[in-house]
């Protein structure tokens, strides 16, 4: 399969990049690899100065976000989760020769791409709350993924899209179904195109969980305004908050920066 | 010219200002009805507000209202960002070393809050239940105080009532003119919602206005304000008006 790994145009193959999640350093790019290095080596050291040094008030407020941090990843992981097998199905909604259903997957996506996630998230958590009586964990989560699933639906697609038409063809005139051609031939080589945007949404994702502490959801964000908003100590606080945002993500885009360069290894000469 | 002009007028205007009778900016959160709210013109309105404007024409003064969320007013506050605090904020002991408070112009008691059909006596028997407050005011302290019931914090009271009413949360605890303005008043929740009881802190509990620690200038003038309003007997007018009744 490996000269399918260009385009048939000859150029370098297809990279979704989404704008929203965090720099992902690439070893092609050493400017960017040499701004982790600093942040990460940065936000690690200030965390450490602060806690060692003046442990009154940040080793206090390092000590009451801990259960906030695991909200942050339950939403996180979980909304990631869902939002996948969503993305899968709009995605192929999307490119579905059916009208109808491809109607429908492409005015969830203009729908939820139009409404801002603050917006939705309020408006998800309370309808849900008239109808069903779920956990507001849970709750957010469906928020979430509802929203993400969208953006997920235009990866899939576009990842989809970026594979040849010629492989569909060919795998049609070996006598594959459509499924099957979907299934066996596409969508293996569509994934190598995919997961890089999806590490990146997963990190976006992360950052957006801390809009569901609007919703009383206890997450990372929350547990600092409690902390803040009871010692006064907000200039401390978030910056606490803020470090310990920034070392996860550093960390989470790092892996992306690992994964992506195994599945693309290939590629290189 | 054109810029001249402006030049002009914003000269005019940076110069006439002080000539004018002194202007204190109070924040508020007005999330808190009947206290200080948002009302369907979109002034910000209630008890605490009408008293306030009555306290400044009493003692000389402009007051301005800036809304401001409730989980950030302290900390702006402290960054002078306005001169005084007037969001029904309960005088604590707390509070008292991170700012200067007025005298008391308003008795609070913390009311519990439950869904019609509950049989909650009070707060000691919600033990593993989940009580929802508005973050950091004194009602979500007593929840914390309490043992065993486990405490959800928002952002404005509403959404607490609203997560009430769709049944995510187990009782709400509030001041007790807003537990009053919700669970009896409000069309919504009117039938749906009731105060299961008043909880007993052992201490009186009094709102005050919140100035920046050492602002002696302006507490004096407000302090000012509140003793003619409470000595004309303004204060019983407006107890009427908005809490209803009169207590």
């Amino acid at each position: 399969m490996k000269k399918h790994d260009k385009a048939p145009n000859g150029h370098e193959p297809v990279v979704i990049d989404v704008g929203d999640g965090a720099a992902i350093p690439k070893s092609s790019d050493k400017g960017l690899v040499s701004a982790w290095r600093i942040s990460f080596l940065g936000a690690v050291a200030i965390l450490a100065y602060l806690l060692i040094d003046r442990p009154d008030p940040y080793l206090r407020i390092f000590k009451f976000v801990p259960d906030g941090i695991l909200v942050t990843f339950q939403v996180t992981v979980f909304s990631i989760a869902m939002a996948l097998v969503i993305g899968l199905i709009t995605g192929l909604g999307r490119i579905s020769r059916n009208k109808y259903v491809n109607l429908i997957a492409s005015t969830y996506v203009e729908i939820v791409r139009g409404v801002p996630l603050l917006v939705q998230l309020f408006y998800i958590y309370y309808a849900l709350g008239r109808f069903v009586r779920v956990p507001d964990l849970l709750a957010a989560v469906i928020a979430m993924s509802f929203c993400y699933g969208a953006y997920m639906g235009e990866v899939f697609r576009a990842g989809i899209a970026s594979i040849p038409v010629g492989q569909t063809e060919a795998a049609r005139s070996l006598g594959f179904n459509r499924a099957q051609t979907m299934y066996y031939v596409v969508l293996p080589q569509a994934w190598r195109t995919i997961l890089p945007p999806v590490g990146n949404e997963f990190i976006a994702l992360l950052k957006d969980t801390s809009l569901v502490s609007i919703l009383g959801v206890a997450d990372l964000l929350r547990r600092g305004r409690e902390f803040a908003s009871e010692s006064f100590e907000y200039f401390e606080t978030f910056t606490m908050v803020a470090v310990i945002y920034l070392i996860i993500t550093l960390i989470l885009s790092k892996l992306v920066s690992i994964m992506e360069e195994r599945l693309s290894h290939h590629v290189k000469r | 010219m054109i810029r001249k002009c402006a030049l002009a007028l914003l000269l005019v205007a940076l110069t006439a200002s002080p000539s004018l009778a002194k202007t204190l900016v109070f924040a508020t959160d007005a999330t808190w009805p009947p206290m200080e709210f948002v009302n369907a013109d979109k002034q910000i309105t209630g008890y605490a507000i009408e008293y306030m404007k009555a306290a400044a024409k009493e003692a000389g003064f402009t007051a301005e209202f800036k809304a401001v969320a409730w989980d950030g007013i302290f900390a702006g506050l402290a960054a002078g960002k306005y001169n005084a605090i007037c969001s029904s904020v309960s005088i604590t002991e707390e509070r008292k070393k991170t700012m200067d408070f007025s005298t008391p112009y308003f008795k609070v008691r913390q009311a519990l809050v439950v869904p019609v059909k509950s049989d909650a006596k009070c707060i000691e028997s919600m033990k593993g239940k989940t009580l929802g407050a508005q973050i950091s005011t004194t009602g979500h302290f007593a929840i914390k105080k309490a043992e065993g019931v486990k405490d959800k914090s928002y952002d404005e009271v509403g959404l607490a009532f609203e997560d009430l009413y769709n049944g995510r949360i187990d009782g709400v605890v509030c001041d007790d003119p807003v537990a009053a303005q919700y669970a009896l008043q409000n069309d919504k929740y009117k039938g749906a919602l009731k105060i299961a009881c008043i909880i007993e802190s052992g201490t009186d509990e009094f709102y005050g206005i919140a100035v920046k620690k050492g602002d002696k200038e302006d507490l004096d003038l407000i302090n000012k304000g509140i003793a003619a309003v409470q000595k004309k007997g303004i204060d019983k007018e407006l107890l009427k008006k908005w809490i209803g009744g009169g207590k």
